[in-house]
Formats: C-alpha cells, structure tokens, sequence
C-alpha cells in the first residue's frame, strides 16, 4: 500500500504532524512514502511550523477557587426558596429574544398603536360635537319632562 | 459515599450513580476532579474567563439539580455527556452575547524581513484568537477536542455529533483555513 501527497496531506491535517500519533493501520504507510520523497519531508516541517504557532495559544486559568465555588453554590441553591423575581426572571429567560428579533417586535408594536390612533381620529362616526351634545340634553330633559 | 480501600478512586460512572442518590459528597469529588477540565473547553470557546467560569458552574449546578435526569443504563461516558453539557451551555451563552471584535478590518501584512518582530506575540496570540472565533462552530468545537484537549478522535465526534470521518473533515477545514489566514494577515510566509 502506498500514500501519495494527497493522501499524506490529508492524513497530516487530521491526526497531526507527529506520526506517533496517526492511526495503527496507516502508520507504517505514512512513515514508509516520507522517508522516500522530500516533498512529504518538507510538508510535514511546515505542519510542524503551523501546529507550533497554534500551541502558542494561551487560556487564562481559573480561580484557585472555582471548585470550591461551586460546591457551595449548590448547597446554597438548593436551600434557597424560590422567590418572585426568581420565577419572573427565569420566565423572562424562557421568552429571551435576540436582540434584532426584540428589536423587530418593538418596532411592530409601535407602528400598531400609531395606525390604531391614526385611525381612531380619522373615523369619525362617534364624534360628537357642544353643539348636538346640548341639542341631545335638551331633547332629553324635554322628553323627561312630558314623562312627568 | 462508598469510599473504602478498593474504591477509593472511583470512577465518573460510579461518582454518577451516587450523585443520582443524592450524595452530595460524590458531588464534590467530581468537581474538584473535572472543573478544570470544563473550564478550560468553556475558555476556549467564550474566549473569556469570567463567562467561562460561570458556565462551569452552571454546568455542574444543572447536573446536581437534574441529577436523576443521568441514566446509568445509557452506558455513556460521564466527561464524554458533561463536554456536550458544557458546549451547549457555550453556544447559548454566544447566541446571547453581542459579537465582539472580529479580524475582519485588519490589513493583510507586507511580507517583508524584519516586520515580524513588530508584531509582538501577545498581538499574535490575539489574531489567532480571533482566526479561531471566526471559524463555524463545529470546526471549532472539532479542533478545541481534538487539537487543544487531545480527546481521541472518537471521543470527539461522539460530542459533536457527526461520524469520525466526517470529524476529520471539519477538522482538515479548520486547520487549512487558519493556515490561510495565518499566511495572509501574519508575516512570514507558512507560519
């Protein structure tokens, strides 16, 4: 079985520079088309270079005292009785929006009310004015007063 | 909590099973073996310590509260369930958040002798930082288990969730295109 460049290629991007590393049944193979063509040799220095720039990435270490945090955060929950705002606020997670999408949902509400309004004022259907408002009383007071 | 001469190292699975009883004590023995652990795949994904931490901790609250949603018959590896826990935690907290400084503005860097020393390693640090965000999510997650945490490759797609050879796949893409970005925004050629 041979490993052309392709293949070598491919195998380097997934099991690494290091053919220690490379799976059992392809190692030999692997090691076998490196040591007779130069072009692997320096393709697998220059994965070496690239895996080497991508160890030099650093992550902050925690608190000394992550574990312990969170050991006695959960006795310290579990004893804590849930509170109003607890329930509101974890409803409020439940319903959580992105910010564009809440954003969207104001606009569309606010647009609602202006054209509710808009066509509240525009219809005017039950407008009433002083005038046919005193008209209306008196008509009422007369008709009351042929009652009596 | 079962700790006599011949347990006294017990297993995440056995841990488990007495944390579904209700042992809080098994409970801190987990923790104290695996925050760490958890920690450092959150940091690498959330790129923030603080975020980091809290997701930790929400993890491992959530697996003392739920306790008795771990089903022992499964037969799954705790780390290997607790990484998918954590991950998901990750990818909520990154839906919530605002994206935050991408490389899209930087300049591709002049070739030329003598420019690398002006950029200083933490500058670099920071753009591989920000090559890796920019990656898909699952390229990421593929080369954080697989690079970054030396999780054995089946492990690794049992967590993302695609089969070995497709983890390969998302992990030959991942490692070319930092390759491309290294040698276009970094100087000195292959890096």
């Amino acid at each position: 079985m041979t490993m052309d460049l392709k293949e070598f290629k491919k195998n380097v991007l997934a099991h690494g520079s290091d053919l220690g590393n490379w799976p059992e049944q392809i190692r030999e193979t692997g090691q076998k088309a490196l040591d007779g063509a130069a072009e692997l040799r320096a393709l697998l220095a220059d994965a070496e270079r690239f895996e080497g720039v991508l160890k030099t990435r650093r992550y902050e270490e925690p608190g000394e005292d992550l574990a312990e945090r969170i050991i006695s955060a959960s006795v310290k929950k579990e004893k804590a009785p849930s509170t109003r705002n607890g329930f509101f606020s974890e409803l409020l997670q439940e319903f959580w929006l992105p910010k564009p999408a809440l954003t969207a949902v104001f606009v569309s509400l606010f647009f609602a009310l202006i054209i509710g309004f808009t066509v509240g004022f525009l219809n005017s259907s039950g407008y009433v004015s002083a005038e046919q408002d005193e008209t209306n009383l008196q008509n009422l007071l007369y008709y009351e007063g042929e009652v009596l | 909590m079962n700790l006599d001469a011949n347990v006294s190292h017990p297993d995440d699975e056995s841990l488990m099973r007495e944390i579904r009883e209700g042992s809080h004590d098994a409970f801190a023995v987990l923790v104290n073996r695996h925050s760490k652990r958890f920690y450092r795949i959150a940091h690498r994904l959330v790129f923030n310590k603080d975020d980091a931490e809290d997701i930790a901790q929400e993890a491992f609250l959530r697996l003392w509260h739920r306790r008795e949603l771990w089903d022992p018959a499964r037969g799954a590896k705790f780390t290997t369930w607790f990484y998918r826990v954590v991950i998901n935690l990750c990818f909520d907290h990154k839906r919530k958040k605002r994206p935050s400084d991408r490389t899209e503005n930087l300049e591709p860097v002049d070739v030329n002798p003598g420019q690398d020393a002006q950029l200083d390693a933490r500058r670099k640090l920071a753009l591989l930082d920000g090559f890796i965000r920019e990656l898909p999510p699952r390229q990421q997650l593929a080369l954080n288990l697989c690079f970054y945490e030396g999780l054995s490759h089946h492990e690794a797609a049992e967590i993302v969730g695609v089969k070995v050879k497709a983890l390969h796949s998302l992990l030959m893409r991942a490692k070319t295109t930092l390759r491309d970005k290294a040698n276009r925004y970094l100087p000195g050629g292959s890096v």
